[in-house]
């Protein structure tokens, strides 16, 4: 069980910035529909929640889950320390490198950039909702025979960007291809077989 | 001498066929008894699995987020833990309060550091261990540090001025007694490899070119996507870390070490680890000491604790490349000769030594008989360096291989034909071309800056073209103290099992190669078991070490292997044991293949249940050649207007010995690259000069090569029996980012007619170069 989180002591003079502070300053819906883009919630006022936890219902790779966690806690923390689905990944924890990339109701999103109420009501599709080991997606395989991974840290990231890429365009360019992932990085230095795969699996979407 | 010789070691001798295949020698070696045949030029036709592209084996669960990483590990009752950082970078720390984060109700542990001065900002201060990772953050929050700031200084050019803050009191000197402490610069310390040899003063007097210029490379971070951290968990004396690690074993031998307890009682585990590039190579990381406070908040705490640095903790104390600045002066007979090369460099590695650059000067154009390197190291406030990836020759090449290209440009050379003639490698000159050649070296600008004397087509307004070429080389290092276990099940399942991590590098898929190649069975068949300390000893993942020092012991073990399965199948085959080979899943005889059992029947008469063999790699015997010969092109396409640079191609042509599996070992090439393209052209750690933190510890400010960025990426892999082990292996994951710095910049030159001296090359620099130029013009 975990204990009851701290109320009006928890940012002391010297504190940054916190996602705590956020919430409170910005409001839950307004945050998310700021940041991540997806829809407007309905036009009733902001609910307020927490800052005890809540239970949340979400729906993840096509199943209902209920979640019981601090309003505060990101989708990405809620998917990986709440719901065991660890293939998205916390890797600048702002929105800039597209390791935690998921897929809100088809659209690639940064899940460290939205908080896990705001998931509520959306079609949350991981990397593991994409395919098994056993049964791997057309990009999946692609990625693998191109080699189009190493240390394969971002590759969760980028096979749901890739994902949602050719859900937009069955026939993208390599600029398209480019554009479609740039939210994504990669350290190891996979791009030119990344977009190769990408051109695999669109290839083999059209048959 | 009335001495007693020490006894020789017994040897057994081959004859191979060494060297490139388009200039085989044949050559008598040695090799230590036990060991087998080597691999050699001939090996090459008959080659079955080694040579041929495997995906690698783990792919399928990388890219379905299955793989479980150190940051992935969830363990019953696991707290989270979260490192404090020292908020300034030189002083003092009077007191650090943890009385409201311990009074945080979830905080379950708290650690605070020994010591009390600080010297960069970052440096381990206190760490917390709660519930959930969001009660850590809070917890980390309410440590309150009282400090007394001392004056810092937190740039290398900063740091070399007499009047500058010292970082370290000349009674505190990190370097050694020989070493002369002079303010914050030590040196000159012997060349990384580097050194001296002839006469300077009579190499400048026979030059009739003379040049000199100065290069600067600001500080790069390693930035691994998966940050460092650990997993620790204490049953009784017994402890358990998953580490993101480039070396288990290391990381085993330094928390016994640094707790106080036997290596027996520690166990390591790296089942995947997202990124290194140098920086994992110790039990922590070279700034902070996190994993044995992780292990101690978990003893603390009696729950196992999970620590994971942030991004900013990463860039701030997990080390960097060292920045370098570096004059040189080369001069030249006007045919072209080299006679004089005088390197100096002076580099900082924060508040760590280690910032030598001159090995790609001292082993490139050797036939040049006068040099003479001075490196010295320059103290600042900020993170200790780690090795990265060829520690300090990208840095190196990028000064030497400019001065190279400013010298044949004095002479009015083509730069590859001036770097042909002062060449000592036979491997490097057999390079040159195949790389010119996919490159396309013929478009280049014959006047750099241009575009009319070179063969581009149309170029867009305002934009101009330029083709670089840069040389860069590493050595043939391996571990020797490294085992491998193979187990042969009756129902013919085979397990290799290696103690040593992969980093990425395809390393688990190499080695069933090499175990399938011996055995006449797929990789497929082969289960992999690595990245546990409980296996036997395998090295750590620096040095380009791993494939030629794990390889040869897996071979060794499969070989011995399969002479027990021979055993058991000449019988069933009526033939001797030495007239069987094995191939495609059966063992047949070498004259009639038509005659054979398959690997399954022959195990199937084992007695017993396994055939079990654990081996030790044989000791590393001579090489052809100590070097690693790489060269390197590049093209770029420029911006004259905002400055902006592209990289369009490159081209890398490398010497990894004879190359296991050619999918994965190109991956490690353009991967090379393209993070070398990344440093050249946008990485630059800022700290802000008047509070000394960093000012872009992040991942959108600290920029790295990106999607967008992107260009085409040429791995050329020219095969050399290398020997040195019994399958010719060499490693791969350095060499080909030690040319790339330069060769960009050399590219730029040939582009814009300006040569930008200190990198990154961004749209500013260029700006102000083209209007340097135009000024002066």
């Amino acid at each position: 069980m975990a204990s009851k989180p701290p109320r009006s002591d928890d940012e002391g003079a010297e504190s940054g910035f916190s996602r705590r502070t956020f919430l409170k300053t910005a409001g839950a819906g307004a945050a998310a529909t700021t940041v991540v883009g997806v829809a407007q919630r309905s036009a009733a006022a902001p609910q307020v929640l927490g800052p005890d936890a809540v239970t949340l219902a979400l729906t993840v790779n096509g199943v209902a889950r209920s979640v019981t966690l601090e309003p505060r806690v990101t989708l990405l923390d809620a998917l990986r320390n709440h719901l065991d689905l660890t293939g998205a990944k916390q890797v600048c924890d702002r929105g800039g490198c597209g390791g935690c990339t998921v897929l809100l109701d088809g659209e690639a999103v940064k899940s460290c950039m939205m908080l896990a109420a705001d998931a509520e009501g959306h079609e949350v599709t991981t990397v593991e909702g994409l395919g098994t080991p056993e049964q791997m997606s057309p990009l999946q395989q692609a990625f693998v025979e191109k080699d189009a991974l190493q240390c394969g840290f971002c590759t969760p990231g980028f096979v749901v960007a890739g994902t949602a890429l050719l859900a937009r365009h069955a026939n993208p360019t390599l600029d398209e291809i480019k554009h479609g992932l740039s939210g994504n990085l990669c350290r190891c230095g996979t791009y030119g077989r990344i977009f190769e795969a990408v051109q695999t699996a669109a290839k083999a979407k059209r048959g | 001498m009335a001495q007693e010789t020490k006894a020789k070691e017994p040897t057994i001798r081959f004859t191979v066929k060494a060297g490139l295949p388009q200039a085989p020698q044949t050559r008598e070696i040695e090799v230590p008894q036990g060991d087998i045949k080597p691999w050699d030029l001939d090996s090459l036709s008959g080659f079955e699995q080694v040579g041929k592209r495997h995906p690698r084996f783990e792919g399928p669960l990388k890219v379905t987020g299955r793989a479980k990483y150190t940051y992935d590990v969830k363990l019953p009752g696991m707290l989270y833990g979260r490192l404090v950082g020292a908020p300034f970078p030189a002083g003092d720390i009077v007191s650090v309060d943890t009385s409201r984060a311990e009074a945080l109700p979830g905080v379950r542990a708290v650690w605070v550091a020994e010591s009390r001065i600080v010297r960069f900002a970052g440096q381990d201060v206190a760490a917390v261990a709660a519930v959930s990772p969001e009660i850590a953050e809070d917890a980390a929050r309410l440590v309150r540090i009282e400090f007394k700031e001392k004056p810092f200084t937190h740039e290398l050019r900063a740091a070399m001025k007499p009047e500058a803050p010292l970082v370290f009191a000349a009674t505190e000197s990190p370097v050694g007694k020989d070493v002369e402490l002079k303010g914050n610069v030590a040196g000159p310390t012997s060349g990384r490899r580097g050194g001296g040899r002839g006469d300077l003063v009579k190499g400048f007097a026979e030059a009739e070119v003379t040049i000199e210029g100065t290069y600067y490379c600001p500080v790069h971070t390693h930035a691994p996507l998966e940050t460092h951290g650990v997993v620790a968990s204490w049953e009784g004396d017994q402890l358990t870390v998953h580490a993101s690690t480039q070396a288990i074993f290391a990381v085993r031998e330094g928390l016994a070490e640094a707790l106080k307890i036997d290596r027996k009682n520690v166990r390591v585990l790296c089942e995947h680890m997202g990124g290194g590039f140098g920086s994992k190579l110790g039990p922590s990381a070279s700034g902070s000491a996190f994993a044995m406070i992780a292990c101690q908040l978990a003893k603390k705490a009696g729950a196992p604790v999970k620590l994971m640095l942030d991004r900013k903790q990463q860039h701030l104390c997990t080390g960097n490349a060292p920045s370098a600045l570096i004059t040189v002066k080369a001069g030249a007979k006007k045919d072209g000769t080299l006679t004089a090369v005088h390197y100096r460099s002076h580099g900082s590695a924060g508040v760590a030594p280690g910032a030598g650059t001159a090995g790609p000067a001292g082993s490139l154009y050797a036939n040049n008989p006068n040099f003479l390197a001075e490196e010295y190291d320059v103290f600042t406030n900020a993170g200790p360096a780690a090795p990265l990836r060829a520690p300090g020759h990208s840095q190196g090449a990028f000064g030497i291989e400019s001065a190279i290209d400013e010298l044949a440009d004095a002479l009015g050379m083509d730069p590859l034909e001036f770097r042909k003639k002062n060449e000592s490698s036979p491997v490097r000159l057999a390079q040159y071309d195949p790389g010119a050649k996919a490159i396309g070296w013929e478009r280049r600008n014959k006047k750099a800056g241009q575009p009319a004397t070179g063969a581009w087509g149309a170029l867009a307004p305002g934009r101009t073209r330029g083709i670089g070429v840069a040389n860069g080389n590493w050595y043939v290092f391996a571990a020797e103290n490294v085992g491998a276990q193979l187990k042969v099940h009756r129902d013919g399942s085979v397990e290799l099992i290696s103690g040593c991590q992969d980093i990425g590098s395809g390393f688990r898929t190499a080695m069933a190669v090499v175990a399938a190649e011996e055995l006449g069975i797929e990789p497929r068949d082969v289960t992999m078991r690595i990245g546990d300390t409980q296996f036997p000893e395998g090295p750590g993942s620096g040095g380009s070490v791993t494939t030629n020092s794990v390889a040869p012991v897996v071979r060794l073990a499969a070989s011995q292997a399969r002479a027990k399965l021979f055993a058991l199948a000449a019988p069933l085959l009526g033939a001797a044991e030495a007239d069987l080979d094995a191939a495609n899943g059966k063992i047949f005889l070498a004259k009639n293949p038509a005659k054979s059992v398959s690997f399954k029947q022959a195990a199937a008469k084992m007695p017993g249940e396994t055939i079990d063999i654990t081996a030790q790699r044989p000791k590393q015997y001579d090489t052809v050649r100590r070097d690693l010969a790489g060269t390197q092109f590049a093209e770029v396409e420029v911006d004259t207007e905002t400055g902006a640079v592209r990289v369009v191609k490159m081209v890398s042509v490398n010497d990894c010995g004879l190359p296991v599996n050619p999918l994965t070992a190109e991956s490690q090439v353009i991967g090379a690259m393209i993070q070398g393209a990344s440093w050249a052209l946008f990485e630059n750690r800022i700290l802000d000069p008047n509070v000394g933190t960093m000012v872009n510890p992040n991942l959108e400010w600290y920029k790295i090569l990106a999607p967008a960025d992107m260009f085409e990426a040429v791995s050329i892999l020219t095969p050399v029996a290398n020997l040195g082990n019994n399958t010719s292996t060499a490693g791969i994951g350095e060499p080909p980012i030690v040319p790339t710095l330069a060769a960009v910049a050399n590219a730029v030159y040939n582009a814009i007619g300006v040569r930008v001296r200190e990198l990154p090359i961004t749209p500013d620099r260029v700006l102000a170069a083209l209007s340097e130029a135009r000024r002066r013009a």
